[in-house]
């Protein structure tokens, strides 16, 4: 077997065509990373400036009252994802900039896609494009041509009458072709790794990304086979096989993403927005002293401290409100963006089953995983930054409530010391091999298409067509 | 002509003898409605959503006219936002930005799902906000986009004509009798002319056929005739472009399966590589804009201007707002802190649209270069002329924001002219708001 594969090899090197498609695809793939590179670059050095200088204005904040800083908030920046000059799934579309301060649970806003006319419908020009959507359609042509070439001149027979299985003879030129698309990948990621992080996650993101594309090339390079040699007729097996590549890439995946969004739908901005306002306003308004709320819990402070009004409490108890509020408030913002999270993983999950029907979008949702660009890493991004509001807030109420002012004291002020203190919101990619459960199905996905495509290569390639 | 009918009529037979081509046929209408469908579906959302708004600001508005018919009656007292004052009636008065979906939306979703379409405007809004965010929506979804009209058109029409075309004229060379075809009285040319024809004509025919009951039900044909007949003869001339193409390829081709091979390379090159590669040369030359000119307003400046003396604010609004030197206020030697405080926000809005001015400019300068290549980049050309049709483009939500800034200009500006005029707002006087921000 090993012997012709190494003689497919041999064909395929002396055709001057593929050798030409062969060095386009390398020069795309070195000039795109390259670009890809250079763009990840510039966005990164962006992105670093615009950190600096908010917090530079954060370090050098007048004396304020922590409160008033609370509403000054910051500002976080979403950062390129880890592999982005991969893939960079869905960067471009979701925000870039997140407001944090108190009170409230901000969106992430200002995508890259809101800032221009439309420039394309499938994505900036990653090696991922190369890879997901052309190198599939050459490998595709590859295996129809190579096929179809023996049948006709006989190649096929003639080898046959040599002691030759057919069978074999086919299985070894997928294996060919496959180690041909394999090569480009191999190219791909070797390329990543020297332009990008060595990190040990880096690396493992990159060897999950090569499986993954791997696998999806045996199923495409074993149907591609196997539709060429059981089709009598060449203009049907290739009009089957694109027909099959237009569905996969094209057709399925916006219907089955149209189709999870009615299945689960979201809530309107709007009746999100009011859900949210008539829940938090049910707690305590820091501003409000009529509050109810706040009653109770003034009750309960003065208990505490064994005095009878709040001039006497030896702490500013309207930081304690703040921060009471806060609490309260974030329980409602678990409650509706939560819930929200909930539905966009049952989205996800529903969209990762059309990988039963469709290897293509298990490869989707594996490349975007991999590279850092996926949903799930974006949704850490804001749990995160999130969980980092809430650091920030309770730090300036504490300061607010035990910092030495008094109940009532809203000139009170820190100056930039404290606010220095504050520790800045510092970002890190979650570690692919904690949440590589996300991944399970899509992963399994293509095996079980894998082993489909090779049962349907070992037991079901028509001899009598072949020859 | 009857050479031509002929032809005409052996391709009717080979249509209808290849299965494939026949289901193919089947499945873009059905992706045309299913597009055209979701279009409406987006046009409904869009239209109850701006209804439920529109009536929950009725029934505000109701509920403020009835306030100040018990402030008047003296059967209430006023409350700590006292509607009389003229800060807080305005502050009071339900405005919302919206943007109405017009009836094409039903053809093209464009940039529709990137923005926000509706905002409730205040004094302290800008054109950036964050409640002016797009709608809840999948990211993934996003990404992959929406199988619309627009997308159906454009993408799936020349794969469709592939699959129609491949084979013409193809599949004589691959018997080898393509020469004896020659020679009868025909040419070449003309023999796959009148062959393209055909399909040209069964395709512009069958999205025109399927479009109308959708512009019917939407209203385009009534409401929106000429964007609706623009629609279609940007169609016909595109169809035509991607058949004019694939009669050179047949025309040069080997056979069948070169020329279908021929014919699905160009579409990725024209479909997926081309614009990919615009789109990466875009980000690289305009990198994300990461809005810092807006949020050091939205923040840093903003925070400067509540930190002036009453006296230095005053200076700046008489500056800003020359119309306020002849207000009552502005006669008067005292200085009232209450009347500057309710104006800051005016002062904030002057910063607020110079940032917004560079903002729009470094995007108008990105979109300059995406134009200047969308000659080697068609298929986004149509994109764009579809979207600007529907009016889902990126300029047409530019329109939405300068509508906002309008609003808010307006806000600001009867605030600080009723203010420094020390008016008071009865109910007559805030019907009037009403009327000058009703939607």
């Amino acid at each position: 077997m090993i012997v012709i594969i190494l003689n497919e090899w041999k064909i395929l090197v002396r055709n001057r065509s593929i050798v030409y498609v062969s060095l386009i695809f390398i020069l795309s793939i070195i000039s795109l990373a390259w670009m890809s590179n250079v763009q990840s670059e510039n966005q990164s050095k962006a992105q670093a400036a615009a950190e600096k200088h908010i917090r530079s204005q954060w370090d050098n904040l007048e004396p304020m009252n922590p409160h008033r800083a609370a509403h000054y908030g910051v500002y976080v920046f979403k950062p390129i994802s880890i592999l982005n000059s991969l893939d960079d799934g869905v960067s471009s579309i979701t925000g870039n900039v997140l407001k944090l301060e108190g009170h409230v649970q901000n969106e992430i806003v200002h995508s890259e896609a809101s800032q221009s006319i439309t420039i394309s419908k499938f994505g900036k020009l990653k090696p991922s494009i190369i890879l997901q959507y052309v190198v599939p359609l050459f490998l595709i042509f590859l295996s129809f041509g190579s096929i179809t070439n023996d049948k006709e001149t006989g190649r096929m027979k003639l080898i046959a009458l040599q002691g030759v299985s057919p069978e074999k003879l086919v299985l070894s030129k997928s294996i060919s072709i496959w180690l041909y698309g394999l090569m480009l990948i191999m190219f791909s990621v070797l390329l990543q790794s020297l332009l990008g992080s060595l990190a040990l996650d880096a690396g493992l993101r990159l060897g999950l990304t090569f499986i993954s594309y791997g696998l999806y090339y045996l199923i495409v390079v074993f149907l591609s086979t196997f539709i060429s040699v059981n089709f009598r007729n060449n203009t049907s097996a290739i009009s089957l096989l694109l027909a099959t590549w237009i569905v996969w890439t094209i057709f399925l995946p916006k219907i089955w993403g149209n189709t999870v969004e009615k299945v689960h739908p979201l809530p309107s901005r709007q009746n999100f927005i009011a859900q949210m306002k008539e829940d938090r306003s049910k707690g305590i308004d820091g501003h409000n002293p009529r509050d109810e709320r706040r009653s109770k819990l003034e009750k309960e402070y003065l208990v505490k401290y064994k005095v009878d009004s709040l001039s006497q409490l030896p702490i500013n108890f309207d930081g304690i409100v703040m921060q009471a509020d806060e609490e309260y408030g974030n329980q409602v913002w678990d409650k509706h963006f939560g819930n929200n999270y909930l539905i966009y993983q049952k989205q996800k999950k529903l969209y990762q089953l059309s990988g039963l029907l469709n290897p293509f979008s298990s490869l989707q949702n594996l490349s975007m995983g991999f590279c850092g660009s996926d949903m799930i890493h974006h949704l850490d991004f804001l749990k995160k930054a999130e969980n980092y509001r809430r650091y920030l807030i309770k730090t300036l109420n504490d300061k607010h409530a035990h910092g030495g002012s008094r109940t009532g004291e809203w000139r009170w002020t820190v100056d930039n010391t404290f606010f220095r203190s504050v520790k800045t919101f510092d970002y890190q990619t979650m570690l692919i091999k904690n949440h590589i459960g996300n991944y399970l199905f899509d992963i399994l996905a293509l095996i079980a298409w894998a082993i489909f495509a090779g049962s349907l290569m070992r037991y079901k390639i028509k001899r009598d067509i072949l020859l | 002509m009857s050479k031509y009918f002929n032809i005409l009529k052996f391709e009717y037979f080979h249509l209808v003898n290849a299965p494939y081509k026949i289901i193919s046929i089947l499945l873009f209408a059905f992706s045309i409605i299913y597009g055209c469908q979701i279009g409406y579906v987006l046009f409904k959302k869009h239209d109850n959503e701006i209804k439920s708004i529109k009536s929950k600001n009725s029934d505000f508005e109701n509920k403020m006219l009835v306030q100040y018919d018990e402030l008047e009656q003296g059967l209430i007292e006023k409350p700590r936002r006292d509607p009389t004052i003229p800060y807080w009636a305005i502050w009071n008065t339900p405005s919302y930005a919206l943007k109405n979906p017009s009836a094409m939306i039903v053809f093209s979703t464009g940039q529709a799902e990137q923005y926000g379409y509706y905002k409730k405007v205040t004094n302290w809004s800008t054109i950036f906000d964050n409640d002016l965010a797009e709608e809840i929506a999948n990211p993934e979804r996003l990404a992959l986009g929406t199988l619309d009209f627009g997308f159906v058109v454009l993408f799936l029409t020349p794969i469709l004509l592939v699959i129609l075309l491949f084979n013409v004229g193809g599949l004589e060379k691959d018997n080898g009798f393509d020469k004896l075809i020659y020679l009868n009285d025909i040419s070449k040319k003309a023999w796959l002319a009148t062959r393209f024809s055909y399909y040209f004509l069964i395709v512009f025919t069958l999205i025109c056929f399927l479009l109308i009951p959708y512009a019917i039900l939407s209203g385009a044909l009534t409401n929106e005739l000429t964007s609706f007949f623009r629609l279609l003869a940007l169609i016909f001339l595109y169809v035509f472009l991607w058949t004019s193409v694939f009669y050179l390829i047949n025309y040069l081709g080997k056979g069948s399966v070169d020329q279908a091979i021929k014919m699905i390379s160009v579409w990725v090159v024209f479909s997926i590589i081309m614009p990919g590669l615009f789109h990466q040369i875009a980000s690289i030359k305009f990198s994300t804009n990461y809005m810092v000119d807006y949020l050091d307003v939205a923040r840093d400046q903003r925070y400067e201007i509540f930190d002036m003396s009453t006296d230095t604010l005053q200076k700046e609004l008489l500056e800003s707002f020359p119309m306020l030197k002849n207000s009552t206020y502005a006669q008067d030697t005292t200085i009232d802190k209450g009347i500057v405080n309710r104006s800051i926000s005016g002062l904030v809005n002057v910063l607020n649209k110079k940032a917004a001015v560079k903002i729009e400019e470094e995007s108008e300068l990105k979109n300059d270069y995406v134009r200047s290549t969308l000659i080697l980049n068609p298929v986004m050309y149509f994109q764009n002329k579809i979207n600007e049709i529907s009016r889902t483009d990126y300029y047409a939500y530019r329109r939405y924001r300068e509508n906002i800034q309008n609003t808010i200009d307006k806000k600001i500006e009867f605030i600080l002219r009723d203010t420094w005029n020390r008016e008071e707002v009865d109910k007559e006087r805030y019907i009037g708001y009403l009327q000058e921000f009703k939607n």
